[in-house]
């Protein structure tokens, strides 16, 4: 993974002092981080994943392959139905009138507006059998980004939070929780405003405070005298909070030094055939370039599946955005070297209901639905679980949040059962009981 | 009336000239001290803390000097930095008795009640309160609580105002929760009676006494209370006016162990229980009572047959409820001291003694026997020497555990406002390009689940690069950089004039020096000045109370 020759590691552009994978060689960043974590895991009093030989170079490399990891997530906001997608019921009542195609996968077809998703099957790891608890927008979007029912009124972190937190990078240039589109409600809860997302659009268009309003010249004059005042205090006053706030104005101007890398102005044109030329095709192809600089997750939202009334003009629509933007992004992250340390989730906070209503609709639907991942840690072509003949429910092997977040983290080598305090109360990263799917990991 | 010690004077020629005088003045001195007929409960403060130090065998802080107690003591009652002017007096007063008498001074100072009221505003509202768009707006209850802290009103009192939820304003805190009974009984458990109890809502607590029947039997108290809409707030604020009734019926229903639930269990109704006391004793209601039907946008239900809001609001504002006082004390001594006494101050299920038993026993004896008088309590704990210590030390947690150092806390959002505002030097500063919004979104949660303070990005982003926090420092008609931009005065005094405006203190020798080398850097000024100030606001120094 450390090959000079492979595009990641292409020439550093000097001037943006960027220093993440894609300019330095892997391997230095890891075992820094190696010591940094093994450090943390003791003073922050959580169990974090178990790296195993931090000190013993022999295992360095699987240790870099293994801290390398990351996740996109794809999220489909208002919910996108299953039936129409990845469990058709042809046939069937419930059918409705897409027709289904071949994939790679012998046996195994899915919508006829998925060609793309099609050939890319063998990557796959197909969960048919999810069975949740929060039936609604608000709680489930909350629900399928935490793994925790909303109405608990706990600060729940989401996945995105969870990820940078443990496999993001103490001294990135970039935040390591990065989302554009509609997508999570629950932010960084009880991790901290440290690991909090960080939104943009899916052009690469920053949220406001992003531009410095003085010429470079005056704010690294001003930034040096800052910096010489916070050294002098600090050698007298070597508090913990004092620290943070200079790390993170730190982090901030490394930010904005960098920040060039979320315009995609010049290398978009040439990747808009492969993604689709599409708003949330953008979006996917700025997630592999994130991740290829190393920031440990990104989501990208795509509006909106919520199809109360017309169901199907609306999937039709939404899938020909999605396939060319999802296959693009697993080609693309495969060509690149990237794919096997990339965990990517598809999923929304529903799926839709079997039977059709009388605006040809589908509503909110929780008893059985889809939700697909793909890449680091997950093995390709597995269908998991089933739901019976008309969609109605689960048939075989229900994953719950907490289930599905179990594979997720437990794919990514962070420990499901990590454990973080609220006051004195104990919080796990998954609910008690949840078990990762053994069958979808590699 | 004659205090006796007067019949013991000796006599003589002057003896009655004597005794007149001096029986006055002990009156007088009496009259002032009238509830303090023993030592001032600060000396008791001080004297747990230091057996602490001498058994864990610490080397406490020194006193902090008076630039480090006057910003820290102007942050903590009246929620801003002090102005330059106030500053400089302060530092250049020889009086020996100057802090008490700024304590004194600023406890009188109207911003007193509206930085406590702010607080507990926050406490009792968090920042994502529940039900947002209903309470999001509620300027009518800051101002009811404000006012409760200006007529320094006993913390019993305005409880018990807050609880009844009958005067004009007062409403909100139960509207956040309406159709909540469950919310609402932990909310009013942690918050009041320094208990969580939201665990037993899914199970028997595993090490302490609570089982979910004392859970619901607290939501039972809640169950019948509904949130009546009034209409529009006056002058057109977004919003809704609401009055607060009770119902004569209903009951929490109580299922078992969550984790046994099947869909479809209702349950069994569970009657109202005092948290680790009995159940209410509650007449039945008399025989065919139908509760009437609350109608689409009726304004008020007639007064219960039975309350079981008053009798809650009894019980947990008496003095001799077990919790009441004690949560109290130990919130108000974290809000000064950094750590509750018992930490965190709502686990007193875990732990009813704490790190200084005695203090804590001591505070909430006095505190009930001054008739819960707020004003007294922030005056003694501000008045310590435990308080008065110096923020400086080796130990490097913000909140130390045996309070050998000053605790080092974040600014709030709106104290980050105010002293951004005091800083820059132009009081009438309003609108002009800067939005509280940003203010709360970016300063409003600046920590972790621990309470630990963690730097975020989106804040320094905004720090660099936003016009809002610009809009402060940069030179202005009057204000300090156009102060310092005009004045004749060498560069080094200017410099301290800066330092002393927006830290504080007076800088450091390399400061002045580093600072007037930057100043003079060239011969475009404004510029020059205008990011030292905003070099100034962006140090540690000035994002914390230490």
């Amino acid at each position: 993974m450390n090959d000079p020759s492979s595009p990641r590691h292409g020439p550093a552009p000097a001037a943006q002092g960027l220093c993440g994978p894609p300019f330095c060689p892997r391997h230095e960043h890891i075992s820094r981080r190696a010591l940094l974590k093994g450090g943390l895991a003791t003073a922050a009093g959580a169990v974090v994943a178990n790296w195993g030989g931090l000190f013993n170079s022999q295992s360095i490399a699987a240790e870099a392959k293994q801290r390398a990891k990351r996740c996109i997530l794809l999220w489909m906001n208002g919910g996108a139905s299953q039936i129409d997608t990845f469990d058709m019921k042809p046939g069937r009542p419930t059918a409705g009138p897409f027709r289904e195609i071949k994939t790679a996968l012998p046996g195994y077809r899915i919508c006829e507006y998925l060609p793309k998703m099609a050939q890319q099957v063998g990557k796959l790891g197909i969960i048919r059998s999810m069975r949740t608890q929060s039936p609604d927008h608000p709680d489930g979007i909350y629900h399928m980004h935490t793994c925790y029912k909303q109405s608990e009124r706990m600060p729940h972190p989401e996945l995105g939070a969870m990820v940078a937190k443990y496999l993001g990078q103490e001294d990135a240039d970039l935040p390591s929780f990065v989302r554009m589109g509609p997508v999570g409600n629950a932010g960084a809860g009880y991790l901290g405003p440290r690991y909090a997302p960080f939104s943009i659009d899916r052009g690469g268009k920053l949220p406001p405070f992003t531009s410095p309003y003085l010429p470079a010249a005056n704010e690294e004059r001003r930034n040096e005298l800052l910096r010489s005042m916070e050294a002098e205090f600090q050698r007298e006053n070597p508090a913990d909070p004092y620290e943070s706030h200079r790390v993170a104005k730190e982090s901030a101007w490394r930010f904005l030094r960098a920040r060039s890398l979320f315009d995609t102005s010049k290398d978009w044109p040439a990747h808009q055939d492969l993604y689709g030329a599409s708003d949330f095709g953008r979006g996917c192809f700025l997630a592999r370039k994130l991740v290829e600089a190393g920031v440990a997750f990104v989501e990208v939202g795509q509006d909106n599946y919520d199809s109360h009334a017309d169901n199907f003009v609306c999937h039709k629509a939404n899938m020909q955005v999605l396939d060319p933007a999802w296959s693009g992004l697993l080609i693309d992250l495969e060509r690149t070297g990237l794919l096997q340390d990339t965990l990517v989730v598809w999923m929304g906070e529903v799926g839709r209901t079997p039977v059709i209503n009388n605006r040809a609709g589908r509503d909110h639907f929780i008893h059985g639905w889809t939700v697909v991942l793909a890449g680091a840690g997950i093995q390709g072509g597995v269908i998991y679980g089933s739901t019976d003949a008309d969609g109605r429910d689960v048939a075989e092997n229900p994953v719950s949040e907490g289930d599905l977040f179990a594979t997720i983290y437990t794919a990514l080598g962070v420990d499901p059962r990590t454990k973080h305090y609220v006051g004195k109360r104990p919080i796990w990263a998954t609910p008690e009981g949840s078990k990762p799917v053994k069958d979808l990991l590699a | 009336m004659h205090p006796p010690p007067c019949r013991e004077f000796p006599v003589g020629p002057f003896a009655g000239i004597a005794s007149i005088f001096l029986c006055c003045a002990l009156a007088a001195c009496l009259a002032i001290t009238a509830q303090a007929a023993e030592a001032p409960v600060r000396q008791a403060i001080d004297a747990e803390v230091r057996a602490v130090w001498a058994k864990e065998k610490i080397t406490p802080a020194p006193k902090a000097d008076d630039a480090t107690f006057l910003r820290r003591v102007h942050l903590d009652l009246v929620g801003t930095i002090p102005t330059y002017e106030e500053a400089r007096q302060f530092l250049e007063d020889a009086d020996a008795g100057k802090r008490d008498k700024l304590i004194q001074r600023l406890l009188d100072d109207p911003r007193y009640a509206q930085q406590q009221a702010a607080v507990w505003d926050l406490t009792l509202f968090g920042r994502n309160p529940p039900n947002t768009e209903a309470v999001r707006y509620r300027e009518p209850f800051k101002r009811w609580l404000t006012d409760k802290f200006a007529r320094n009103e006993p913390y019993d009192g305005w409880v018990r105002d807050l609880l009844l939820a009958e005067q004009d304003g007062s409403e909100s805190f139960y509207v956040q929760f309406n159709n909540k009974p469950e919310e609402l009984a932990e909310a009013f458990s942690r918050i009041f009676l320094g208990t969580q109890i939201q665990c037993a809502r899914c199970h028997d607590h595993p090490s302490a006494d609570l089982s979910q029947k004392d859970f619901y039997g607290m939501a039972g108290f809640f169950v019948r209370l509904v949130a009546l809409e009034q209409g529009p707030l006056e002058g057109g604020k977004p919003g809704k006016k609401y009055k607060i009734g009770e119902k004569s019926s209903g009951d929490v229903l109580f299922a078992g162990n969550a984790k046994e639930l099947k869909p479809g269990m209702k349950g069994e109704p569970v009657k109202p229980k005092f948290l680790g006391g009995a159940p209410l004793d509650e007449p039945a209601l008399p025989a065919g009572f139908k509760e009437p039907e609350i109608k689409t946008g009726v304004k008020s239900l007639p007064k219960p047959e039975f309350s079981r809001k008053e009798k809650l609001v009894e019980w947990a504002t008496s003095p001799a409820n077990p919790y009441f006082a004690k949560a109290a004390v130990n919130r108000v001594w974290a809000q000064f001291m950094g750590r509750g006494i018992v930490h965190p101050v709502d686990s007193f299920l875990d732990d009813t003694k704490g790190a200084l038993p005695g203090v804590l026993d001591e505070l909430t004896r006095q505190f009930i026997e001054h008739k819960f008088d707020m004003k007294w309590l922030i005056g003694e704990l501000v008045r310590s020497e435990t308080y008065q210590l110096a923020g400086r030390g080796a130990v490097k947690e913000a909140l130390p555990k045996h309070f050998e150092r000053a605790r080092i806390r974040p600014l709030s959002a709106e104290e980050i406002m105010a002293a951004l505002k005091t800083a820059g030097g132009d009081a009438e500063q309003k609108s002009d390009g800067v939005t509280e919004t940003y203010f709360v979104r970016y300063f409003g949660e600046p920590v972790n689940g621990q309470g630990e303070f963690q730097g975020g990005l989106s804040e320094h982003l905004f720090l660099n690069n936003s016009d809002n926090v610009r809009a402060f420092l940069r030179r202005k008609k009057g204000n300090l950089a156009d102060t310092i931009i005009t004045s004749s005065e060498p560069w080094e005094q200017r410099v301290d004039r800066m330092f002393l405006s927006v830290l504080t203190r007076r800088p450091s020798e390399s400061e002045r020096a580093r600072f007037t080398a930057h100043l003079t850097s060239d011969p475009k000024t404004d510029a020059l000045v205008e990011e030292a100030i905003w070099v100034l606001v962006n140090t540690s120094e000035f994002r914390f109370n230490h």
